[in-house]
Protein backbone atom coordinates (compact mmCIF):
# COMPACT_ATOMS: atom_id res chain seq x y z
CA UNK A 1 0.00 0.00 0.00
CA UNK A 2 1.15 3.51 -0.86
CA UNK A 3 2.29 5.30 1.97
CA UNK A 4 1.27 9.14 2.54
CA UNK A 5 3.79 11.78 2.61
CA UNK A 6 4.64 13.03 5.82
CA UNK A 7 2.21 16.23 5.96
CA UNK A 8 -0.77 14.38 4.68
CA UNK A 9 -2.96 13.03 7.60
CA UNK A 10 -5.50 11.68 5.17
CA UNK A 11 -6.13 10.90 1.24
CA UNK A 12 -9.01 9.72 -0.80
CA UNK A 13 -7.89 8.01 -3.88
CA UNK A 14 -10.49 7.88 -6.57
CA UNK A 15 -13.21 6.78 -3.89
CA UNK A 16 -16.45 5.89 -5.35
CA UNK A 17 -19.78 5.21 -3.32
CA UNK A 18 -22.72 2.92 -4.53
CA UNK A 19 -25.43 1.29 -2.64
CA UNK A 20 -28.67 -0.80 -3.30
CA UNK A 21 -31.42 0.19 -1.60
CA UNK A 22 -34.54 -0.87 -0.99
CA UNK A 23 -36.04 -2.75 -3.90
CA UNK A 24 -34.92 -1.40 -7.55
CA UNK A 25 -36.84 1.73 -8.25
CA UNK A 26 -34.24 3.42 -10.42
CA UNK A 27 -31.20 2.36 -11.99
CA UNK A 28 -31.52 -0.94 -10.40
CA UNK A 29 -32.08 0.51 -7.14
CA UNK A 30 -28.36 1.41 -7.31
CA UNK A 31 -27.71 5.05 -5.85
CA UNK A 32 -24.46 6.52 -7.07
CA UNK A 33 -23.24 8.81 -4.46
CA UNK A 34 -19.46 9.66 -4.81
CA UNK A 35 -17.77 8.61 -8.37
CA UNK A 36 -13.91 9.02 -8.00
CA UNK A 37 -13.05 11.70 -5.60
CA UNK A 38 -9.36 12.21 -4.74
CA UNK A 39 -8.12 14.51 -2.33
CA UNK A 40 -5.68 14.97 0.50
CA UNK A 41 -5.66 16.46 3.80
CA UNK A 42 -3.16 18.12 5.50
CA UNK A 43 -2.03 18.03 9.22
CA UNK A 44 -3.19 21.31 10.67
CA UNK A 45 -4.99 22.49 7.57
CA UNK A 46 -8.84 23.24 7.56
CA UNK A 47 -10.51 22.02 4.67
CA UNK A 48 -14.29 23.36 3.63
CA UNK A 49 -16.63 21.14 1.58
CA UNK A 50 -19.86 23.35 0.18
CA UNK A 51 -22.06 21.52 -2.15
CA UNK A 52 -25.67 21.78 -2.57
CA UNK A 53 -27.70 19.27 -0.25
CA UNK A 54 -27.96 15.48 -1.63
CA UNK A 55 -24.42 15.70 -3.21
CA UNK A 56 -22.59 13.28 -1.23
CA UNK A 57 -20.80 15.76 1.34
CA UNK A 58 -22.15 13.94 4.65
CA UNK A 59 -21.56 11.03 2.70
CA UNK A 60 -17.73 12.11 2.23
CA UNK A 61 -17.11 13.04 5.88
CA UNK A 62 -18.40 9.11 7.26
CA UNK A 63 -15.80 7.61 4.69
CA UNK A 64 -13.02 9.90 5.84
CA UNK A 65 -14.40 9.09 9.60
CA UNK A 66 -13.76 5.57 8.79
CA UNK A 67 -17.74 4.66 9.46
CA UNK A 68 -18.32 2.89 5.79
CA UNK A 69 -15.87 1.71 3.43
CA UNK A 70 -15.70 2.96 -0.95
CA UNK A 71 -17.20 0.97 -2.95
CA UNK A 72 -13.66 1.27 -4.87
CA UNK A 73 -10.98 3.32 -4.36
CA UNK A 74 -9.18 3.74 -1.56
CA UNK A 75 -9.26 5.92 1.86
CA UNK A 76 -5.69 5.92 3.59
CA UNK A 77 -5.12 7.59 6.85
CA UNK A 78 -1.94 8.04 8.88
CA UNK A 79 -1.73 4.78 11.45
CA UNK A 80 -2.54 6.38 14.72
CA UNK A 81 -5.23 8.93 14.04
CA UNK A 82 -8.63 9.26 15.17
CA UNK A 83 -11.28 11.07 13.34
CA UNK A 84 -14.77 12.21 14.64
CA UNK A 85 -17.43 13.14 13.10
CA UNK A 86 -19.41 16.51 15.02
CA UNK A 87 -23.02 16.51 13.79
CA UNK A 88 -25.98 18.35 14.70
CA UNK A 89 -27.98 16.36 17.83
CA UNK A 90 -27.07 13.00 16.25
CA UNK A 91 -26.85 9.82 18.58
CA UNK A 92 -28.34 11.17 21.10
CA UNK A 93 -30.36 8.65 23.54
CA UNK A 94 -33.84 10.52 24.20
CA UNK A 95 -34.60 8.93 27.61
CA UNK A 96 -31.23 9.55 28.75
CA UNK A 97 -29.74 12.62 30.48
CA UNK A 98 -27.73 14.91 28.91
CA UNK A 99 -25.22 13.82 31.90
CA UNK A 100 -25.23 10.00 30.43
CA UNK A 101 -24.99 10.96 26.79
CA UNK A 102 -22.32 13.36 26.91
CA UNK A 103 -20.83 10.86 29.46
CA UNK A 104 -21.45 7.61 26.47
CA UNK A 105 -20.20 10.09 23.28
CA UNK A 106 -16.96 10.41 25.25
CA UNK A 107 -16.66 6.68 25.94
CA UNK A 108 -17.74 6.08 22.59
CA UNK A 109 -14.87 8.53 20.99
CA UNK A 110 -12.40 6.54 23.30
CA UNK A 111 -12.29 7.92 26.64
CA UNK A 112 -12.22 5.40 29.78
CA UNK A 113 -15.16 6.22 31.69
CA UNK A 114 -12.77 7.92 34.54
CA UNK A 115 -11.35 10.45 31.67
CA UNK A 116 -14.72 11.20 30.31
CA UNK A 117 -15.97 11.96 34.08
CA UNK A 118 -13.04 14.59 33.78
CA UNK A 119 -14.91 16.04 30.97
CA UNK A 120 -18.69 16.35 32.08
CA UNK A 121 -18.38 19.25 34.19
CA UNK A 122 -16.65 21.46 31.76
CA UNK A 123 -19.25 20.08 29.17
CA UNK A 124 -21.97 20.86 31.66
CA UNK A 125 -20.36 24.91 31.95
CA UNK A 126 -19.74 25.68 28.28
CA UNK A 127 -23.14 23.79 26.86
CA UNK A 128 -24.55 26.64 29.57
CA UNK A 129 -27.80 23.76 29.69
CA UNK A 130 -27.60 24.50 33.76
CA UNK A 131 -29.95 22.00 35.68
CA UNK A 132 -31.29 20.67 32.78
CA UNK A 133 -27.72 18.90 31.91
CA UNK A 134 -29.69 16.31 34.33
CA UNK A 135 -32.73 15.96 32.86
CA UNK A 136 -33.33 13.09 29.68
CA UNK A 137 -32.52 14.86 26.53
CA UNK A 138 -36.37 14.32 25.02
CA UNK A 139 -37.43 17.27 27.37
CA UNK A 140 -34.60 19.22 24.99
CA UNK A 141 -35.36 22.55 22.71
CA UNK A 142 -33.43 21.95 19.18
CA UNK A 143 -31.21 24.42 20.27
CA UNK A 144 -30.15 22.70 23.75
CA UNK A 145 -29.55 19.58 21.78
CA UNK A 146 -27.04 21.16 19.13
CA UNK A 147 -25.24 23.26 22.02
CA UNK A 148 -24.55 19.55 24.10
CA UNK A 149 -23.78 17.81 20.91
CA UNK A 150 -21.41 20.31 20.14
CA UNK A 151 -20.37 21.07 23.19
CA UNK A 152 -19.36 17.34 23.79
CA UNK A 153 -17.76 16.89 20.71
CA UNK A 154 -15.73 20.17 20.74
CA UNK A 155 -13.88 19.07 24.32
CA UNK A 156 -12.96 15.82 23.75
CA UNK A 157 -9.89 15.54 21.60
CA UNK A 158 -9.60 14.14 18.50
CA UNK A 159 -7.28 14.22 16.00
CA UNK A 160 -9.15 15.04 12.96
CA UNK A 161 -12.45 17.05 13.57
CA UNK A 162 -15.19 16.68 10.52
CA UNK A 163 -17.68 19.07 11.37
CA UNK A 164 -21.26 18.62 9.55
CA UNK A 165 -23.16 22.07 9.08
CA UNK A 166 -22.94 22.95 13.08
CA UNK A 167 -22.37 26.23 13.23
CA UNK A 168 -25.64 27.30 11.95
CA UNK A 169 -27.49 26.24 15.01
CA UNK A 170 -28.39 27.50 18.53
CA UNK A 171 -29.27 30.85 19.56
CA UNK A 172 -27.42 34.06 18.09
CA UNK A 173 -24.88 34.01 21.45
CA UNK A 174 -24.22 30.53 21.41
CA UNK A 175 -23.35 30.43 17.91
CA UNK A 176 -20.96 33.34 18.51
CA UNK A 177 -19.23 31.26 21.80
CA UNK A 178 -19.70 28.46 19.37
CA UNK A 179 -18.02 29.97 16.49
CA UNK A 180 -14.94 31.72 18.41
CA UNK A 181 -14.42 28.34 20.19
CA UNK A 182 -14.29 26.69 16.77
CA UNK A 183 -11.76 29.10 15.60
CA UNK A 184 -9.82 28.85 18.60
CA UNK A 185 -9.16 24.98 17.89
CA UNK A 186 -8.99 25.70 13.78
CA UNK A 187 -6.15 27.97 14.65
CA UNK A 188 -4.77 25.39 16.50
CA UNK A 189 -3.10 22.38 15.30
CA UNK A 190 -6.64 21.08 14.82
CA UNK A 191 -6.70 19.71 11.94
CA UNK A 192 -10.32 20.22 10.22
CA UNK A 193 -12.69 19.27 7.44
CA UNK A 194 -15.74 21.33 7.35
CA UNK A 195 -18.95 20.88 5.82
CA UNK A 196 -21.46 23.64 5.55
CA UNK A 197 -23.69 25.43 2.51
CA UNK A 198 -22.80 28.88 4.30
CA UNK A 199 -20.44 30.49 1.88
CA UNK A 200 -19.64 33.30 4.94
CA UNK A 201 -18.45 30.67 7.07
CA UNK A 202 -16.48 28.38 4.78
CA UNK A 203 -14.62 31.87 3.83
CA UNK A 204 -13.39 32.96 7.47
CA UNK A 205 -12.66 29.78 8.74
CA UNK A 206 -11.07 27.38 5.97
CA UNK A 207 -7.36 27.56 4.32
CA UNK A 208 -8.35 25.60 1.02
CA UNK A 209 -12.23 24.53 -0.36
CA UNK A 210 -13.81 21.85 -2.31
CA UNK A 211 -16.74 22.51 -4.54
CA UNK A 212 -19.01 19.06 -4.82
CA UNK A 213 -21.44 18.89 -7.25
CA UNK A 214 -22.92 15.56 -9.46
CA UNK A 215 -20.97 13.11 -7.48
CA UNK A 216 -17.40 14.65 -8.52
CA UNK A 217 -15.12 17.50 -7.38
CA UNK A 218 -16.31 20.38 -9.33
CA UNK A 219 -13.36 22.76 -7.81
CA UNK A 220 -10.66 22.67 -5.27
CA UNK A 221 -8.45 26.09 -3.95
CA UNK A 222 -8.79 29.07 -1.98
CA UNK A 223 -12.28 29.39 -0.37
CA UNK A 224 -12.58 32.70 -2.44
CA UNK A 225 -12.03 31.29 -5.43
CA UNK A 226 -14.31 28.53 -5.05
CA UNK A 227 -17.04 30.12 -2.75
CA UNK A 228 -17.37 32.60 -5.65
CA UNK A 229 -17.99 29.63 -8.50
CA UNK A 230 -19.84 28.45 -6.12
CA UNK A 231 -22.17 31.16 -5.80
CA UNK A 232 -21.55 31.86 -9.70
CA UNK A 233 -23.20 28.41 -10.44
CA UNK A 234 -26.45 29.17 -7.79
CA UNK A 235 -27.42 32.29 -9.48
CA UNK A 236 -27.44 30.68 -13.23
CA UNK B 1 -11.37 -0.98 20.84
CA UNK B 2 -9.81 -2.79 23.87
CA UNK B 3 -11.76 -4.94 25.48
CA UNK B 4 -11.62 -3.86 28.79
CA UNK B 5 -12.93 -1.03 27.45
CA UNK B 6 -15.45 -2.71 25.74
CA UNK B 7 -16.49 -3.99 28.61
CA UNK B 8 -16.50 -1.31 30.07
CA UNK B 9 -18.85 0.71 27.64
CA UNK B 10 -20.88 -2.52 27.30
CA UNK B 11 -21.63 -2.51 31.55
CA UNK B 12 -22.15 1.32 31.67
CA UNK B 13 -24.48 1.61 28.14
CA UNK B 14 -26.22 -1.55 29.97
CA UNK B 15 -26.98 0.37 33.13
CA UNK B 16 -27.73 3.96 31.64
CA UNK B 17 -30.28 2.44 29.27
CA UNK B 18 -31.91 0.37 32.56
CA UNK B 19 -32.38 3.44 34.66
CA UNK B 20 -33.56 5.36 31.65
CA UNK B 21 -36.29 2.54 31.47
CA UNK B 22 -37.42 2.29 34.88
CA UNK B 23 -37.60 5.91 34.87
CA UNK B 24 -40.10 5.67 31.64
CA UNK B 25 -42.82 3.67 34.07
CA UNK B 26 -45.08 4.62 37.19
CA UNK B 27 -43.76 1.35 38.39
CA UNK B 28 -40.24 1.57 37.40
CA UNK B 29 -38.38 -1.56 38.58
CA UNK B 30 -41.13 -3.15 39.65
CA UNK B 31 -41.46 -4.23 35.93
CA UNK B 32 -38.56 -6.15 36.19
CA UNK B 33 -40.64 -9.10 38.35
CA UNK B 34 -44.12 -7.99 37.67
CA UNK B 35 -43.71 -8.56 33.70
CA UNK B 36 -42.79 -12.27 34.18
CA UNK B 37 -44.96 -13.47 36.78
CA UNK B 38 -47.53 -11.58 34.84
CA UNK B 39 -46.62 -13.48 32.07
CA UNK B 40 -46.61 -16.65 34.50
CA UNK B 41 -50.05 -15.54 35.33
CA UNK B 42 -51.60 -15.51 31.86
CA UNK B 43 -50.16 -19.07 31.01
CA UNK B 44 -51.05 -20.37 34.58
CA UNK B 45 -55.13 -19.61 33.82
CA UNK B 46 -55.18 -20.49 30.28
CA UNK B 47 -53.43 -24.43 30.95
CA UNK B 48 -54.49 -24.39 34.15
CA UNK B 49 -57.45 -22.79 35.04
CA UNK B 50 -59.50 -22.70 31.59
CA UNK B 51 -57.97 -26.16 29.82
CA UNK B 52 -57.47 -27.30 33.69
CA UNK B 53 -54.43 -29.39 31.82
CA UNK B 54 -51.02 -30.02 33.77
CA UNK B 55 -49.93 -31.50 36.78
CA UNK B 56 -49.86 -30.84 40.38
CA UNK B 57 -46.34 -28.89 40.55
CA UNK B 58 -47.78 -26.96 37.38
CA UNK B 59 -46.93 -23.32 38.75
CA UNK B 60 -43.64 -24.26 39.38
CA UNK B 61 -43.03 -25.99 36.57
CA UNK B 62 -44.18 -23.44 34.48
CA UNK B 63 -42.25 -20.87 36.39
CA UNK B 64 -38.93 -22.83 35.89
CA UNK B 65 -39.31 -23.04 31.88
CA UNK B 66 -41.11 -19.65 31.40
CA UNK B 67 -38.63 -17.06 33.37
CA UNK B 68 -35.81 -18.47 31.43
CA UNK B 69 -37.78 -18.26 28.01
CA UNK B 70 -38.34 -14.78 28.26
CA UNK B 71 -35.06 -13.99 29.16
CA UNK B 72 -34.11 -15.39 25.77
CA UNK B 73 -36.88 -14.19 23.61
CA UNK B 74 -37.15 -10.92 24.87
CA UNK B 75 -33.29 -10.50 24.28
CA UNK B 76 -32.90 -11.94 21.13
CA UNK B 77 -36.02 -10.06 19.90
CA UNK B 78 -34.92 -6.42 21.20
CA UNK B 79 -31.29 -7.03 19.87
CA UNK B 80 -32.34 -8.05 16.40
CA UNK B 81 -33.19 -4.45 16.27
CA UNK B 82 -30.27 -3.03 18.02
CA UNK B 83 -28.14 -1.73 15.01
CA UNK B 84 -30.40 -0.57 13.17
CA UNK B 85 -32.23 1.08 16.93
CA UNK B 86 -28.78 2.86 17.02
CA UNK B 87 -28.39 4.37 13.50
CA UNK B 88 -27.98 7.81 14.94
CA UNK B 89 -24.62 6.63 16.80
CA UNK B 90 -23.55 4.67 13.81
CA UNK B 91 -23.70 7.59 11.49
CA UNK B 92 -21.72 9.68 14.33
CA UNK B 93 -18.87 6.76 15.25
CA UNK B 94 -16.76 4.23 13.89
CA UNK B 95 -18.12 1.51 16.61
CA UNK B 96 -17.90 -2.18 16.07
CA UNK B 97 -21.30 -3.13 15.86
CA UNK B 98 -21.60 -6.19 18.03
CA UNK B 99 -21.69 -3.41 21.04
CA UNK B 100 -25.39 -2.77 20.45
CA UNK B 101 -26.86 -6.28 20.62
CA UNK B 102 -24.25 -6.78 23.41
CA UNK B 103 -25.60 -4.08 25.25
CA UNK B 104 -29.00 -5.52 24.78
CA UNK B 105 -28.21 -9.09 25.96
CA UNK B 106 -26.33 -7.40 29.18
CA UNK B 107 -29.39 -5.52 29.92
CA UNK B 108 -31.88 -8.33 30.09
CA UNK B 109 -29.27 -10.66 31.56
CA UNK B 110 -29.04 -7.36 35.22
CA UNK B 111 -33.13 -8.18 34.97
CA UNK B 112 -32.61 -11.78 34.70
CA UNK B 113 -30.76 -11.74 38.04
CA UNK B 114 -34.04 -10.25 39.88
CA UNK B 115 -35.97 -12.70 37.79
CA UNK B 116 -33.98 -15.70 38.95
CA UNK B 117 -33.91 -14.67 43.00
CA UNK B 118 -37.86 -14.25 42.63
CA UNK B 119 -37.38 -17.99 41.47
CA UNK B 120 -35.65 -19.38 44.01
CA UNK B 121 -38.01 -17.68 46.65
CA UNK B 122 -40.78 -19.37 44.83
CA UNK B 123 -39.15 -22.75 45.19
CA UNK B 124 -38.55 -22.20 48.55
CA UNK B 125 -42.31 -20.82 49.04
CA UNK B 126 -43.59 -24.02 47.36
CA UNK B 127 -41.45 -25.55 49.70
CA UNK B 128 -38.52 -27.33 47.73
CA UNK B 129 -35.70 -27.99 49.74
CA UNK B 130 -32.53 -25.58 49.16
CA UNK B 131 -29.71 -27.64 47.89
CA UNK B 132 -25.99 -27.84 46.91
CA UNK B 133 -27.45 -29.31 43.68
CA UNK B 134 -28.92 -26.51 42.93
CA UNK B 135 -25.23 -24.80 42.05
CA UNK B 136 -26.06 -26.33 38.73
CA UNK B 137 -27.48 -23.44 37.69
CA UNK B 138 -24.58 -21.75 37.05
CA UNK B 139 -23.50 -23.54 34.58
CA UNK B 140 -26.88 -23.54 33.19
CA UNK B 141 -26.85 -19.90 33.21
CA UNK B 142 -23.65 -19.30 31.52
CA UNK B 143 -24.90 -21.59 28.89
CA UNK B 144 -28.04 -19.85 28.30
CA UNK B 145 -26.54 -16.60 27.99
CA UNK B 146 -23.88 -17.40 25.56
CA UNK B 147 -26.61 -19.33 23.76
CA UNK B 148 -28.32 -15.59 23.92
CA UNK B 149 -25.29 -13.79 23.10
CA UNK B 150 -25.28 -15.79 19.68
CA UNK B 151 -28.68 -15.77 18.68
CA UNK B 152 -28.49 -11.83 19.37
CA UNK B 153 -25.56 -11.39 16.98
CA UNK B 154 -27.25 -13.30 14.44
CA UNK B 155 -30.31 -11.65 14.70
CA UNK B 156 -28.76 -8.51 14.87
CA UNK B 157 -26.85 -9.04 11.40
CA UNK B 158 -29.54 -10.41 9.50
CA UNK B 159 -32.18 -7.36 10.37
CA UNK B 160 -29.79 -5.05 9.72
CA UNK B 161 -28.76 -6.97 6.07
CA UNK B 162 -32.05 -7.06 5.04
CA UNK B 163 -35.06 -5.99 6.99
CA UNK B 164 -37.34 -8.64 6.50
CA UNK B 165 -36.05 -10.67 8.65
CA UNK B 166 -37.85 -9.46 11.54
CA UNK B 167 -40.38 -10.62 10.51
CA UNK B 168 -39.28 -13.61 10.75
CA UNK B 169 -37.55 -13.53 13.96
CA UNK B 170 -40.63 -12.83 15.51
CA UNK B 171 -42.50 -15.71 13.71
CA UNK B 172 -39.74 -17.89 15.63
CA UNK B 173 -39.97 -16.59 19.08
CA UNK B 174 -43.64 -17.95 18.79
CA UNK B 175 -42.30 -21.46 16.96
CA UNK B 176 -39.84 -21.40 20.15
CA UNK B 177 -42.22 -20.88 22.64
CA UNK B 178 -44.89 -23.38 21.34
CA UNK B 179 -41.60 -26.03 20.96
CA UNK B 180 -39.72 -25.81 24.27
CA UNK B 181 -41.46 -27.63 26.49
CA UNK B 182 -42.90 -24.35 28.57
CA UNK B 183 -46.39 -25.35 29.56
CA UNK B 184 -45.83 -28.82 28.92
CA UNK B 185 -43.03 -31.84 29.40
CA UNK B 186 -40.80 -32.84 26.98
CA UNK B 187 -40.56 -35.99 28.76
CA UNK B 188 -43.61 -36.90 28.83
CA UNK B 189 -44.22 -36.83 25.14
CA UNK B 190 -45.39 -40.38 23.89
CA UNK B 191 -42.95 -40.96 21.30
CA UNK B 192 -39.61 -40.90 23.08
CA UNK B 193 -37.85 -40.71 19.63
CA UNK B 194 -39.51 -36.89 19.26
CA UNK B 195 -38.58 -36.36 22.38
CA UNK B 196 -35.05 -37.02 21.86
CA UNK B 197 -34.98 -34.90 18.70
CA UNK B 198 -36.70 -31.66 20.27
CA UNK B 199 -33.79 -32.26 23.01
CA UNK B 200 -30.99 -32.48 20.55
CA UNK B 201 -32.82 -29.74 18.25
CA UNK B 202 -33.72 -26.69 19.89
CA UNK B 203 -30.94 -26.27 22.55
CA UNK B 204 -33.67 -24.02 24.62
CA UNK B 205 -35.93 -27.27 25.31
CA UNK B 206 -32.89 -28.79 26.84
CA UNK B 207 -31.85 -25.65 28.82
CA UNK B 208 -35.00 -25.84 30.12
CA UNK B 209 -35.73 -29.48 30.94
CA UNK B 210 -32.42 -29.47 32.86
CA UNK B 211 -33.31 -26.30 35.08
CA UNK B 212 -36.15 -28.39 36.22
CA UNK B 213 -33.70 -31.36 36.87
CA UNK B 214 -31.55 -29.24 38.86
CA UNK B 215 -34.20 -26.84 40.83
CA UNK B 216 -37.66 -29.21 40.94
CA UNK B 217 -36.19 -33.10 40.67
CA UNK B 218 -32.69 -32.61 42.72
CA UNK B 219 -30.93 -34.41 39.43
CA UNK B 220 -27.75 -32.96 37.17
CA UNK B 221 -28.26 -32.32 33.87
CA UNK B 222 -26.89 -34.41 30.92
CA UNK B 223 -23.25 -33.20 31.50
CA UNK B 224 -21.98 -34.01 28.18
CA UNK B 225 -24.61 -32.35 26.55
CA UNK B 226 -24.53 -29.37 28.64
CA UNK B 227 -21.00 -28.77 28.05
CA UNK B 228 -21.44 -29.56 23.87
CA UNK B 229 -23.90 -26.74 24.30
CA UNK B 230 -21.96 -24.17 26.28
CA UNK B 231 -18.36 -25.02 24.26
CA UNK B 232 -20.65 -24.82 20.83
CA UNK B 233 -22.08 -21.40 22.00
CA UNK B 234 -18.87 -19.99 22.97
CA UNK B 235 -17.39 -20.62 19.92
CA UNK B 236 -20.15 -19.31 17.76
CA UNK B 237 -20.35 -15.94 19.77
CA UNK B 238 -16.43 -15.99 19.23
CA UNK B 239 -17.34 -16.52 15.41
CA UNK B 240 -20.21 -13.95 15.15
CA UNK B 241 -17.39 -11.54 16.81
CA UNK B 242 -14.74 -11.69 14.36
CA UNK B 243 -17.52 -11.97 11.85
CA UNK B 244 -19.11 -8.47 12.61
CA UNK B 245 -15.66 -7.17 13.77
CA UNK B 246 -14.67 -7.76 9.29
CA UNK B 247 -18.20 -6.77 8.18
CA UNK B 248 -18.23 -3.39 10.25
CA UNK B 249 -18.67 -0.91 7.75
CA UNK B 250 -20.35 -2.87 5.54
CA UNK B 251 -22.96 -3.01 8.70
CA UNK B 252 -22.81 0.84 8.97
CA UNK B 253 -23.60 1.25 5.04
CA UNK B 254 -26.83 -1.26 5.49
CA UNK B 255 -27.84 0.53 8.81
CA UNK B 256 -28.01 4.28 7.01
CA UNK B 257 -29.27 3.73 3.91
CA UNK B 258 -31.38 0.29 3.96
Amino acid sequence: MKSLDSQCVLELDAVSLNYRSGRASFDGGIHRVLNSVSFKLYEGETLGIIGRNGVGKTTLLRLMAGIIEPTCGVVRRKPGKTASLLTIALGFRPDLSGRDNALLSAMLQGCTKSEARLYLEDIKEFSELGDSFEEPVKTYSSGMRSRLGFTTALLTRVDILLIDEVLSVGDARFREKAQSAMKERVMGDQTVVYVSHSDVQVKSLCNRAIWIKDAKICAEGSPEEVVGDYNAHLKE
Amino acid sequence: MSPGRYIQLVDEMARMELRADASRYLLGYVWWILEPALYVTVFYVVFKIVLNSGRGDFLVFLICGKFAFIWFSKSVTQASNSIIANKGLIAKLDTPKSLFPMVIVQQSTYKQAAVFVLLFVMLVLFGYEVSWNWLWVIPLMVTNYLLILACSFIGACLVCLIRDFKMVISLAMIFLLFVSGIFWDVRALEDPAIANAILIFNPLAFLLDAYRQVLMYHSSPDIGHLFALMVGSALLVWVLVAVMRKANSLLALKALTS
